[in-house]
């Protein structure tokens, strides 16, 4: 009778085996996410650039960007491709000029944009990746610049048109 | 932090299922039968519990992948594991574990040899943990969302539940007449520490947009409650150890409950049971704190205004949805559990030697079908078991199961009790067929204990 009991236990503690296993491997870990999202957008209609009749040739915001000011993420991120696109139904040419600066207000990277009269579908893509990428990561604000070089027709404050933005930014990070 | 979490997470995975006790149910010579019915039909002068012997199970479940699918040693990378793991599991695959370690227990009949009640009671120790896999979230880890456009996920994915918490029970059952034995057990539960997060919604989607490039909504509702740990995450400078022993002896946070059961002969070979098991509640109202993570965002990126000049955007989603840390009492049911079998009896197992007149019968063999339901924060746990019980001498007695459930469609177990004199010692085991390559197991679970049991006598002495 108890060699019945005996013979249980005994089947179960050593019959029963394991596959090799090896949980080191989770020090292997190393996640590759891809994000994607807005990077700024912006859409100016003609009659803004017109204060009091009179036309502005140069406009600007500027932005705080701290992102960066999370280092888990700063030092995840190996690479960042932003992508504009760029409409203009304005009848007079712009440019544009994007102006990364540091914490301490010093640019760091541009890019600019000249923007025919009329034109559409205008794309640019920046890749930032080492040494580029080091930059933008010391990135703490990002300037705007529109500048309307002299032209005719002039506008005024009935001047129809758009001056459109739209932009994305695809993030490539490395956690391990 | 990360591979913390990841191993505790896996780590968990590996030992356990969830509280089908399917082998130890009805096992009427084990006393502990009584902790999933307490109208179990288990007679005794007295019995104790050999302290911290008496009863120790161990139960662990994943459904959708097993130790083996992510720690093979066989040469594929682990990344590439995790993710056919990640992507071959559904949002409603759990791991689960339970374990209980009983501390103390005993119990005796009330009256002379003529009275049929019986008082049991003792103290038990629980460790629960439910977790499904949080799916959506993994998907984000893994890829990110840059090639999921349009794919709306689910942030309710997120949902766990974990608690270790003692248990003191008084029970009693009686047999109201000859065919019906009825129970009652009360509990008081003191929680050592707790963390639930089971209703929690929301969504986040990114499609393409019209003024932006994208639409981008992250909507939350996400609320993680925990007790019992603020003393060490905030500057501790205590006695863990002796902390865990004060909160085992209701110095937690309490709870009561209730269990109920029954046992019926509708004829003299026939017998119906049902048991409703932690009918109760935990107060959670020391050491608590919740996290909240709630609002509404639309992302458009940087929308500088020409006009205005000098928009500032940088607060803007902390502010629609904050991460907020608070100290909210809260409330948390037990899983509830329902038990019931039907089992039918025939050989007559008396000695022939004896003269029989008056004596009751004894059956060899039984075979009977049980079902358990346990209650979860999705979908409740069930399972279906076929049993064939014999007394294959008068101080052994035998148990196998056929079990299927969400585990696993192919569950035999096994139990032994024998007693020899005074002791009881019973083992117990399920899905056998595993324990070939137990990290391939989707669940396992194992009981053991050590018993001290003077029988009842239904004569003068």
């Amino acid at each position: 009778m108890n060699k019945l009991l005996g013979i249980f236990i005994l089947s179960i503690l050593s019959l029963s085996c394991s596959s090799d296993l090896d949980f080191n491997q989770v020090n292997n870990l190393k996640l590759e996410p891809v994000f994607i999202g807005n990077l700024a957008t912006f859409d100016v209609q003609a009659n803004q650039f017109v204060i009091g009749g009179v036309e502005q040739t140069a406009s600007g915001d500027f932005l705080d960007f701290d992102v960066f000011r999370d280092t888990y993420f700063t030092n995840a991120l190996t690479r960042a491709d932003f992508f504009f696109e760029i409409n203009n139904t304005i009848n007079r040419a712009f440019k544009i000029n994007l102006v990364f600066f540091d914490a301490n207000n010093l640019p760091l990277y541009s890019i600019p944009f000249d923007v025919p009269a009329n034109a559409s579908g205008i794309t640019k893509t920046e890749i930032f990746q080492n040494s580029k990428l080091d930059l933008l990561k010391r990135t703490a604000k990002i300037g705007f610049v529109i500048k309307l070089p002299p032209g005719v027709p002039f506008l005024t404050e009935n001047s129809l048109g758009s001056l459109k933005l739209r932009s994305k930014a695809t993030i490539y990070l490395v956690l391990e | 932090m990360r591979k913390l979490l990841l191993v505790f997470i896996f780590s968990v995975s590996i030992t356990c299922f969830s509280q089908n006790k399917q082998i130890l149910y009805n096992f009427t010579s084990v006393p502990q039968s009584m902790l999933s019915n307490p109208g179990t039909d288990v007679k005794y002068k007295w019995f104790v519990g050999i302290p911290l012997l008496s009863g120790f199970s161990a139960n662990l479940g994943s459904s959708g992948f097993s130790v083996y699918d992510l720690f093979a040693n066989n040469g594929v990378d682990f990344n590439t594991k995790l993710r056919n793991v990640v992507f071959s599991t559904s949002r409603n695959d759990k791991v689960s574990i339970n374990e209980q370690l009983e501390i103390f227990s005993g119990g005796f009949k009330l009256g002379d040899w003529q009275e049929n009640s019986y008082i049991s009671f003792g103290i038990y120790q629980e460790l629960d943990v439910l977790t499904y896999i949080p799916k959506d979230f993994a998907i984000l880890a893994l890829d990110g969302n840059k090639d999921y456009l349009g794919k709306v996920f689910d942030l309710g994915d997120l949902n766990a539940r974990g608690e270790l918490l003692s248990v003191f029970h008084l029970g009693y059952h009686k047999n109201v007449n000859e065919n019906l034995i009825l129970g009652v057990r009360g509990k008081i539960y003191s929680s050592i520490f707790n963390i639930s997060s089971t209703k929690n919604s929301g969504y986040s989607y990114t499609i393409p947009g019209a003024n932006s490039i994208y639409d981008q909504v992250i909507s939350s509702n996400i609320l993680i409650n925990t007790s019992g740990f603020t003393n060490y995450t905030d500057n501790y400078s205590g006695n863990a150890g002796s902390d865990i022993i004060k909160k085992t002896f209701f110095g937690g946070n309490l709870g009561l409950g209730l269990d109920l059961g029954l046992t019926y002969y509708p004829q003299k070979n026939l017998q119906f049971t049902a048991s409703l098991i932690d009918i109760g509640f935990i107060n959670h109202t020391r050491e608590v704190r919740n996290y909240s993570f709630k609002g509404y965002y639309r992302y458009v990126g940087l929308t500088p205004d020409f006009i205005a000049g000098n928009s500032n955007l940088s607060q803007k989603f902390q502010d629609a949805i904050p991460l907020d840390t608070l100290s909210v009492k809260y409330k948390t049911w037990r899983p509830l559990k329902f038990n019931s079998s039907i089992q039918y009896s025939f050989g007559d197992g008396r000695n022939s030697e004896c003269s029989c007149e008056g004596n009751e019968i004894k059956y060899k063999n039984s075979v009977g079908a049980q079902l358990f339901v346990m209650s979860t924060p999705r979908l409740p746990l069930t399972a279906l078991t076929a049993y064939y019980k014999r007394q294959i001498f008068d101080s052994l007695e035998m148990k196998a199961t056929y079990t299927i459930d969400s585990f696993s469609s192919k569950n035999i177990g096994l139990g032994l009790s024998t007693t020899l004199g005074k002791v009881n010692f019973y083992i117990l085991a399920d899905n056998l067929l595993e324990y070939k390559d137990v990290s391939k197991a989707n669940s396992l679970s194992f009981q053991l204990g050590l018993n001290i049991i003077f029988p009842d006598k239904n004569t003068p002495d």
